[in-house]
């Protein structure tokens, strides 16, 4: 009897782009895009978007996509060790420990708000939302109703929420567990279309608003439209735009994250890996443009006009509940289909951050799926906890977003593609991604990976650091919390580089192929 | 909203909507994969 585990894999193909799309499509498609486009020049802020989509995210996305296949060819399925293999050696392999703290720390603080949406989507189903008075009235109240629902007006508190964190997390270790086609891609399969039938209704449902209020006739969908997508060319010429677009694509596309290098590693030699990463960015910017682009700002718009509209959590939790309550005896159902949409949107992409780090735990510790899903969410779990308890203005959640959640998603993308276009080599690259191919990448992008991305992304990470750090610095040094949360960080990246050298010692032993100096038939 | 927002709205979403139809296109009518060992 054979005692050799069944190697993970993939059922279908059109199921693994539903889990990348999955693991891409999250709440910053609904509420982040639109907040940013509109405070960034509005249409306009659609050319120095696609130009960071074109230059950035999809040769980016096609490099971790190539990367992971060949990585996953030598039995590698982690992140540090399939950089290890196409970064040639012990540099990369120790840089990719980004590959996994980064899915760690967001899966902390992405539970806890996907917590939120799933009390909120209860919440409208049950009937528990109710907002009196006038607009201020109501306004105020579904502030109220958010601290409440969320925990977030004071540190310590482990509420009604804390159930549905509880949930959550059950929910994510049972799909995670369950496995790649028996859990992931299975729940992938029923929630996309799921998400784009709910979108759907409630995109129909604000668009047919026309003019609710009397009294207002300039608060009116075309114009709630035009708030968003008027373009203001100026802003074209503010370094700021260009930025805040680069940040926008790699938040939403899941690019420099983790997840593709190690979903994509179950692919076999001559599955398509090109058009499967197209196709899931394609996905992802549907979902971004052509519904949370229409949806949230125009309904905010249309009922609380150009004051009542800003981005964020704040949009999505305390501002569309006004707009729910705005819409009469519908507002109920169509509020519960936009927070089980975000439920829905949030929980694909947290699993999608569990799965690389248990595939971690197995590869470097050789122990079991179950016993490194235990340990997975021992950790996580505690740190996800810490942020719960420490929910006063969300500043362990803040800190943990910024340094792990937006700066080390740089940095992991600029190692990624150095990798791919200057030591693994743009060439031998390219022909991975075309073994295989259902579509031909143009030639041009093996001028874009090897020189465009890096040097775009040196610049974006040079005006992060000058914009963005020195402010953060100062808010670590005064706010102990901050200060706290990023030193846990740092004993995570001490754990996971710990792990990285016990893993390299049993790859080696086992004969494993650990810098890619070996071809594989 | 003015005739710029018509524009670029109009032209963002016939990209998104034209090249995620194109991509499920060519991907489900691609030659069925071979049955996995």
């Amino acid at each position: 009897m054979s005692t050799e585990k069944k190697p993970m894999e993939w059922g279908t193909r059109l199921g693994v782009i539903l889990a990348v799309s999955g693991s891409a499509v999250g709440l910053g498609n609904f509420l982040r895009f639109p907040g940013q486009a509109a405070a960034h020049g509005g249409g306009a802020f659609m050319i120095p978007y696609i130009c960071a989509l074109l230059f950035l995210a999809l040769p980016i996305g096609w490099a971790e996509w190539a990367m992971a296949r060949y990585g996953g060819e030598r039995g590698f399925h982690s992140g540090p060790a399939i950089l290890g293999v196409a970064g040639r050696g012990r540099v990369a392999r120790y840089f990719g420990v980004l590959a996994i703290l980064i899915p760690m720390v967001v899966y902390m603080y992405y539970v806890y708000i996907e917590a939120w949406c799933l009390r909120y989507a209860w919440e409208y189903l049950v009937g528990g939302v109710s907002l009196t008075g006038s607009i201020e009235e109501k306004v105020r109240g579904a502030a109220v109703f958010f601290g409440h629902a969320t925990g977030t007006n004071a540190d310590g508190v482990l509420n009604m929420s804390s159930v549905f964190w509880l949930i959550v997390v059950t929910l994510n270790i049972i799909l995670v567990y369950r496995g790649l086609s028996g859990g992931i891609e299975k729940f992938c399969q029923f929630a996309l279309p799921a998400m784009a039938v709910l979108a759907m209704i409630v995109l129909i449902r604000v668009l047919t608003l026309g003019t609710p209020d009397p009294a207002h006739p300039d608060q009116n969908v075309l114009n709630g439209l035009g708030f968003l997508w008027n373009p203001d060319f100026s802003k074209l010429t503010d370094f700021d735009t260009w930025l805040a677009a680069a940040g926008q694509i790699f938040f939403s596309l899941s690019v420099g994250f983790g997840v593709i290098l190690n979903y994509a590693s179950y692919l076999k030699k001559n599955d398509d890996i090109a058009l499967s990463g197209f196709t899931a960015s394609a996905t992802n910017e549907l979902f971004e443009v052509g519904f949370g682009g229409l949806i949230t700002i125009t309904a905010a718009f249309v009922f609380l006009g150009a004051s009542g509209v800003g981005g964020g959590f704040g949009l999505g939790f305390q501002t569309l509940p006004v707009v729910f309550e705005q819409m009469g005896a519908a507002g109920r159902w169509i509020g519960f289909a936009w927070f089980f949409l975000l439920f829905l949107a949030a929980i694909t992409s947290s699993i999608s951050m569990l799965q690389p780090v248990k595939a971690f735990f197995e590869e470097a510790l050789g122990i079991s799926s179950g016993k490194a899903i235990a340990w997975v969410s021992i950790i996580c779990g505690c740190g996800s906890l810490w942020v719960i308890w420490f929910s006063k203005n969300m500043v362990a959640l803040d800190a943990m977003d910024f340094w792990v959640g937006t700066f080390c998603i740089f940095l992991l993308a600029t190692v990624q593609i150095i990798c791919f276009g200057w030591v693994w080599g743009v060439r031998e690259g390219m022909s991975e991604l075309d073994q295989g191919a259902l579509m031909r990448i143009p030639r041009f992008f093996m001028f874009i990976m090897k020189y465009v991305a890096p040097a775009y992304l040196l610049v974006v990470l040079a005006g992060f650091t000058y914009y963005n750090l020195p402010q953060k610095m100062t808010e670590l040094s005064n706010t102990p919390v901050a200060l706290w949360t990023v030193i846990i960080i740092g004993a995570v990246i001490a754990l996971l580089l710990v792990m990285v050298a016990m893993g390299e010692r049993r790859w080696r032993a086992a004969g494993m192929d650990l810098d890619g100096k070996r071809e594989v038939n | 909203m003015n005739t710029g927002g018509w524009i670029f709205m109009l032209v963002s979403l016939s990209i998104v909507w034209g090249t995620t139809i194109w991509a499920y296109t060519r991907l489900l009518s691609a030659p069925s994969e071979k049955p996995r060992d």
